[in-house]
């Protein structure tokens, strides 16, 4: 009686479009929202960026002139929207009511769900931030990126990594909802720690030595620092990349790694709300 | 007819965490938590039928909904084995879950700011529905469930009666052989209950579906389900045809009375236990095997327009057997 097909490679081409088709018609509801929301993320660079710009009035600051950091943020502003994720707040709430339930009953697993909803937000909010990008850098010269079309895809490449880390790293903690009703205070803790170790508040070389080694056993400056340094051209040397790339690909299986442990052992712990 | 459903021996115990009211407890469950076990379900044991209706009785926190929960996968047990379409829920993964449907009536997937054919448009793909076929089921759900002019509308303009029809069309295109309905009519009105009903009915009648739901509604009972699970305190207390329960458990009749001129609510208490009167009508409890002597003697000693003999509510039936549950299951 069951007529359906099994899956194959075009069935989950269906449904992913069918996925982000939905989440950019849910968008379409809450415009005035989204917009308020993607205000916020291009404001907190952008401040950071005044703060600094005023620092160097008097010339470079640690090497760093007004253009680098105006490069550096406007580049922070791109790369926080393709790599920002929300995932906990909504792993957490459909875990602690209920919502949990019918995505289990689903022949999918709910993660292909958060992965359509990631590729859906960072579609839209990064032609928007583009878009502005290419219009400020007609009229500012000092963030106009060289055209080099081979940093762009190593920077593309980047990017794609730091969103994956950012998404596992997100999921894993709201999947900790499982087992405690703080999963969203912890990714509150991440983003704060982030706003210093991933350089979302000043380029990592400013901070402090004791810092820089923190964030450097931490994934947080493979999700911004990294990618944005490789599409400024901060990195430079064949070694820099490959250090890059190699602590990008190691945070990433790392979360993988947690994602897997964490579900597995999430479902088994899973007391689903209700009686 | 091979059973499509088999529970055996299926128990889940949970650990909840003991907490004192006050600071003072809140701070000595921070520092030394303490666990107690709960059993939510313990040791239930039954086979369901293709093609049957069974209704999953039982008050708030019997265990119902955490068994349904472990028959559709999203609960593990912590023992017993579970067979459902032939698969172990828990592991049975995709193949397993393009089988079954699971509504609940408290929390629905429907897309909240969108007309519920995207939703249905959204579960085409997820559930990998050819869309010959997703047009056919579509049209046939549409008709059986009255949906004409509601799938264009948002859903959150929709009332609740529509959005519990607009959820089971959802839920039901992929045609699953088994459904799992958790309090499906919960806070409809009578007619969109008797919709939701007459749907489930002559879905079973034209799948061969089998059912298996919860509810409070007793209607929901008596409409559908020819067979009862009764669960209290996660212990399977019943398991049979709703008749028999009635026969087994009602010790009494009730003699629904019309009565005629200058009867008194005294005058009727020397045949039993007066249970309802606003003239001219009135109940009568009596013992089971007395119900026809009663009513001879009441026949010959009062004016009565009309007598019948009913069983007690199905309520009254099923309270009786938590009742003595209950009371047996006290230390």
């Amino acid at each position: 009686m069951s007529g359906a097909r099994p899956a194959g490679g075009s069935a989950w081409r269906e449904r992913y479009a069918a996925l982000i088709r939905a989440a950019w018609l849910v968008d379409l509801q809450y415009r005035a929202a989204i917009a308020i929301w993607l205000l916020w993320g291009v404001m907190e660079p952008l401040i950071a960026l005044g703060i600094w710009w005023s620092i160097a009035s008097g010339g470079d600051v640690e090497g760093f002139s007004r253009s680098d950091f105006a490069r550096y943020f406007f580049g922070v502003t791109l790369v926080n929207q393709l790599t920002l994720a929300w995932d906990a707040y909504y792993i957490d709430r459909w875990i602690r009511e209920g919502e949990m339930n019918y995505r289990l009953a689903r022949p999918i697993n709910p993660v292909h769900e958060s992965i359509a909803d990631n590729l859906a937000y960072k579609a839209r909010s990064a032609t928007l931030i583009l878009a502005v990008w290419l219009v400020a850098a007609a009229v500012w010269p000092a963030v106009r990126m060289p055209v080099d079309p081979g940093r762009w895809a190593l920077a593309a490449l980047a990017v794609v990594l730091a969103a994956g880390i950012r998404f596992l790293n997100g999921y894993v903690t709201g999947l900790l909802g499982f087992w405690t009703t703080r999963a969203t205070a912890l990714m509150e803790l991440q983003f704060g720690l982030s706003l210093f170790l991933s350089g979302r508040i000043a380029p990592l070389t400013l901070l402090p030595p004791a810092v820089q080694t923190v964030a450097g056993v931490l994934w947080f400056p493979y999700v911004l620092a990294f990618p944005v340094d490789v599409l400024t051209g901060a990195v430079t040397t064949p070694a820099a990349y490959v250090r890059g790339f190699a602590g990008q690909v190691v945070w990433l299986v790392a979360w993988w790694a947690a994602y897997r442990l964490v579900w597995s052992r999430g479902l088994r712990h899973y007391g689903a709300v209700g009686g | 007819m091979a059973a499509t459903i088999v529970a055996e021996r299926l128990t889940k115990t949970y650990q909840v965490k003991v907490r004192e009211a006050g600071l003072r407890g809140a701070l000595a469950a921070l520092v030394r938590p303490r666990y107690r076990e709960v059993r939510a379900v313990d040791n239930v044991t039954f086979t369901i039928d293709r093609g049957e209706i069974v209704a999953f009785l039982g008050p708030n926190g019997a265990g119902k909904t955490t068994t349904l929960k472990m028959l559709t996968g999203l609960l593990y047990p912590t023992a017993g084995r579970a067979a459902v379409a032939g698969h172990e829920p828990w592991t049975g993964g995709a193949p397993f879950k393009q089988r079954i449907a699971l509504v609940l009536g408290n929390k629905q997937q429907l897309l909240w700011d969108l007309p519920p054919e995207e939703t249905f448009q959204l579960n085409r793909a997820i559930y990998a529905i050819p869309v010959a076929d997703y047009r056919d089921r579509r049209d046939e759900l549409v008709t059986l469930l009255g949906l004409g002019d509601l799938l264009d509308k948002p859903v959150r303009q929709l009332s609740l009666g529509e959005r519990m029809k607009c959820e089971l069309a959802a839920s039901l295109l992929h045609r699953p052989e088994i459904l799992f309905l958790d309090e499906p009519t919960l806070g409809l009105d009578v007619n969109a209950q008797e919709a939701i009903r007459g749907f489930l009915r002559a879905y079973r009648d034209r799948h061969d579906a089998t059912i298996l739901l919860t509810s409070h509604y007793m209607a929901d009972v008596t409409a559908l389900a020819s067979r009862v699970l009764i669960i209290n305190q996660g212990r399977l207390l019943y398991d049979g045809a709703l008749d028999a329960l009635v026969a087994r458990s009602a010790r009494t009749k009730r003699l629904e009375l019309v009565l005629g001129d200058g009867v008194t609510e005294d005058a009727l208490a020397r045949f039993g236990d007066v249970r309802y009167f606003r003239f001219p009508n009135a109940t009568v409890e009596v013992p089971r095997e007395e119900a026809a002597a009663a009513s001879a003697r009441l026949l010959a000693s009062v004016p009565v327009a009309d007598l019948s003999i009913q069983d007690p509510p199905i309520e009254d039936v099923i309270r009786r057997a938590f009742e003595v549950d209950t009371a047996g299951g006290e230390p």
